[in-house]
């Protein structure tokens, strides 16, 4: 038996501050929009990565559980944990909404798992609020 | 990639009510045979999950107005459930409040307040081991 598919999905955490800001917009837009967000905080965000494909018929594996935890580990965690997002790279010129956050988790993971195999990523911002992307556009 | 990105954004809701599962039409003691437990009168605690699909604007990176989904979840769902009877709610008239009847029914209250189109998922999680959901249509 092979090819059958499954999905395996790695939750990892990371602790950002962040604020809403546009910075092309004079403070008052800014707080008008965004209200109290425009203050610099942050969340203890979750994050979970879901990997598709066939099962290998030697090792049981979608994908070395391993594997997903170093790439996510390099490309993500270490670089969003205890990080202000609004100074990463990422975010010049995109605030770091959970929206977006999603979307550029998403950018930087693609390359390194494979648009193939990557299906998800779950960005929580809290308990209450999360965000999926799964790639696709309109 | 084409276009801009499409994400989905699911809010937690909560909300404590009163139930019972009774068909009207059947005996206390047919209730009984056909739902268990459940008949008796009882409560849960609710989490109730909304998902809504959107693109993340360009400016300000909302894919949603969060205040305003909020607000409208409020006023179309939780404050019409929270600490009520479900059986007593006059917009669950009909319904027998089993969590995917629930999930279906707070669709229809809550998409008509929401932009077109945007509501992907009502999700109704009873208790830790009964989760339910309604995405709005057959197939």
């Amino acid at each position: 038996m092979s090819g059958e598919r499954a999905r395996s999905t790695r939750r990892f955490a990371f602790a950002a501050g962040h604020r809403y800001w546009v910075d092309g917009w004079p403070a008052a837009e800014n707080e008008r929009v965004f209200g109290r967000l425009t203050v610099p905080h942050g969340h203890n965000y979750t994050l979970d990565v879901t990997i598709e494909g066939p099962i290998d018929p030697r090792t049981g594996m979608v994908i070395d559980l391993a594997e997903l935890k170093r790439v996510v580990t390099e490309a993500v965690v270490a670089r969003f944990d205890h990080a202000d997002l609004n100074a990463d790279a990422a975010f010049q010129g995109r605030v770091p909404t959970t929206e977006n956050i999603a979307v550029a988790v998403w950018e930087l993971l693609a390359p390194k798992l494979g648009a193939d195999r990557l299906v998800q990523v779950r960005v929580w911002e809290d308990p209450t609020l999360y965000v999926e992307y799964r790639g696709g556009a309109r | 990639m084409i276009g801009d990105p499409v994400v989905e954004l699911t809010r937690v809701y909560h909300a404590s009510a009163a139930h019972r599962l009774a068909h009207p039409a059947l005996s206390d003691a047919a209730n009984a045979s056909v739902y268990g437990a459940c008949a008796r009168p009882h409560g849960h605690n609710y989490y109730i999950e909304v998902t809504v699909a959107g693109r993340p604007d360009p400016v300000t990176g909302m894919a949603v107005d969060l205040a305003a989904l909020d607000a409208a979840v409020d006023r179309a769902v939780i404050s019409r459930v929270d600490h009520q009877t479900l059986e007593a709610v006059p917009e669950l008239a009909g319904v027998i409040t089993t969590g995917e009847s629930l999930a279906r029914a707070f669709w229809r209250l809550l998409a008509p307040e929401l932009p077109e189109a945007a509501l992907t998922r009502v999700t109704v999680v009873e208790t830790a081991k009964n989760r339910f959901e309604y995405e709005g249509g057959a197939r």
